[in-house]
């Protein structure tokens, strides 16, 4: 596949995103002081626990991961299993599928666009104000580049959950039931709504095996150096299971959605 | 909008009532929808009460509330909560409309435009959300020791309905800004995650945003002030007493910026 089509592709989702302007600016802006709450709320919780540690997290720690899972949330964001609903209930479906190139590839580089600008708009602006107020807690090293590296594993990873959900728009119209289900499962058990590392014992054992955790939870861990992730050692079995579940994921999803597709019916369009 | 009749509440009424029963209807041929729905709304609140139990078992008290008067604070937001999601879920599909034109048929309508198109969807699932909502709060009144005798359960059924009139407040704002921006879904997507905080007491703000919560985005009244006309009934503070003028302000306030909206939208439209 020449890779030129698949840029262009990422060239057209920059585009897109960019004529939102001024939705982008209150987006920003709302989410500030989403982190507002999220600091005011754990800084009273580690005030009236009386210690500094729990559970080997430090407030500074969990004020970091919450803060940057919570603008990974936005930069993985992908609206694909709504997009996908509306597309079916208009017929713009067949257009897509008509197209010279495989139906998720098609999809997975229109959304590659929006994740550009929102990891510039979003992402890093954030980034840049959690060095700034914690006085530089993160470390500058080479984890910067393996949790970049993990960061691209966790989109892939989270296209493969949308798509595996999105694909079952084809059997139901129940869009927001749906949704709503991936994604309290996803925040719940990848660590976005409260970090892993205070789960109990028994239920992070299973849940560190599962494919959520794989989104949010091991980029945050590496960036933080946590759990060993400072030794190579520690990285190869994050990065492992991050590998591990692509492959499953794109199988069982190429899969589900090569058997589904066939049985697709489309009013109008 | 000129010219509208002024109709009584009777009409109104009435009115709503029919449009439910047609909107009833409807879902009722979506079984499939509604039971999806349904177990997503069960989800979610799962979701939320695992997240509170981690959270407890983590650090046993937060600024002074214990398990007990957390699990009230929980459960009273969940049930101010079910109003804005049964009633007001409409206004989600709001941009939608707006963008696609299809808004103006509300305005056709010799009947107050808001109303119109608030009624048109009642939301089933949310009935779920208030179920799990009166148990929470039943659990924790009895291990509290809280007394029931019928001036308090008159307080509750108030503050409650005060406490969901600021988040109904909110999401109509929010819905509202569709009339100015495009993209506005984020606003609304935000205002909603919002609503998670304000199971935690209010006490834990200082300084501006204290003010911020309280005043331009009130969820410090979607559970916090109210409840304490229950919870602390020695010595209320003046915002608690003062939240059912308030909330009726805040939503009159939202009300008047959705109208103003649509008055946007019909000089720019057709």
């Amino acid at each position: 596949m020449n890779p030129r089509k698949l840029f262009a592709l990422t060239r057209a989702g920059i585009m897109e995103s960019l004529q939102f302007r001024l939705g982008t600016f209150v987006t920003l802006f709302a989410n500030l002081l989403y982190l507002v709450l999220v600091y005011y709320l754990w800084k009273a919780i580690y005030a009236s626990s009386g210690v500094d540690v729990v559970n080997g997290m430090t407030f500074t720690d969990t004020m970091i991961y919450l803060i940057l899972a919570t603008s990974l949330f936005n930069f993985l964001e992908m609206f694909v299993v709504w997009d996908m609903s509306r597309s079916i209930q208009s017929g713009k479906i067949i257009l897509d599928l008509l197209k010279p190139m495989k139906f998720r590839k098609y999809t997975f580089w229109s959304y590659s666009g929006s994740h550009v600008v929102s990891f510039i708009m979003t992402f890093l602006p954030t980034f840049v104000v959690v060095m700034i107020i914690t006085h530089g807690a993160i470390h500058m090293g080479i984890n910067l580049l393996w949790f970049i590296i993990s960061t691209v594993f966790a989109l892939i990873v989270n296209f493969n959950i949308e798509m595996l959900v999105a694909t079952l728009c084809l059997y139901t119209e129940s869009t927001w039931g749906i949704n709503i289900v991936k994604e309290t499962i996803v925040l719940l058990l990848s660590g976005a709504s409260i970090p892993l590392a205070f789960f109990p014992e028994k239920l992070r054992e299973v849940v560190q095996y599962l494919p959520f955790r794989a989104v949010y939870d091991i980029p945050l861990t590496i960036l933080l150096q946590k759990n060993g992730s400072d030794t190579i050692e520690g990285l190869l079995p994050m990065f492992a299971l991050q590998v591990i579940w692509i492959v499953i994921l794109t199988a069982a999803g190429t899969l589900f959605w090569n058997y589904s597709v066939k049985k697709i019916t489309v009013n109008g369009g | 909008m000129e010219g509208q009749h002024v109709r009584g509440l009777g009409f109104y009424a009435k009115l709503y009532r029919k449009i439910l029963v047609q909107d009833l209807k409807t879902k009722m041929s979506y079984r499939a929808d509604f039971i999806i729905s349904t177990f997503g709304m069960i989800m979610t609140n799962l979701a939320g009460f695992v997240t509170f139990l981690i959270l407890f078992k983590n650090f046993p008290t937060i600024n002074g509330w214990d398990y007990y008067h957390m699990l009230f604070l929980y459960g009273f937001s969940l049930v101010a909560l079910t109003p804005v999601q049964c009633f007001f879920d409409n206004n989600w599909n709001l941009r939608f409309m707006v963008y696609s034109g299809d808004f103006i048929k509300y305005c056709f309508r010799p009947v107050n435009v808001f109303f119109y198109f608030i009624s048109e969807v009642f939301d089933v699932k949310g009935l779920g959300q208030l179920a799990f909502g009166v148990g929470t709060l039943i659990y924790s009144w009895i291990h509290i020791g809280l007394p029931v005798t019928f001036m308090i359960i008159l307080k509750l059924i108030v503050f409650l309905i005060t406490a969901s009139l600021f988040m109904i407040a909110l999401m109509n704002a929010a819905a509202a800004t569709c009339f100015w921006i495009k993209n506005s879904g984020y606003v609304m997507v935000i205002m909603f995650r919002f609503k998670d905080f304000a199971k935690y007491p209010a006490s834990i703000f200082s300084g501006i945003f204290k003010i911020v919560f309280t005043f331009i985005i009130p969820i410090a009244f979607v559970a916090y002030y109210p409840s304490l006309v229950i919870l602390d009934p020695d010595n209320v503070p003046l915002l608690s007493i003062l939240s059912p003028v308030l909330g009726i302000i805040f939503f009159w306030l939202s009300y008047k910026f959705w109208m103003l909206g649509v008055r946007k939208y019909d000089f720019t439209g057709s």
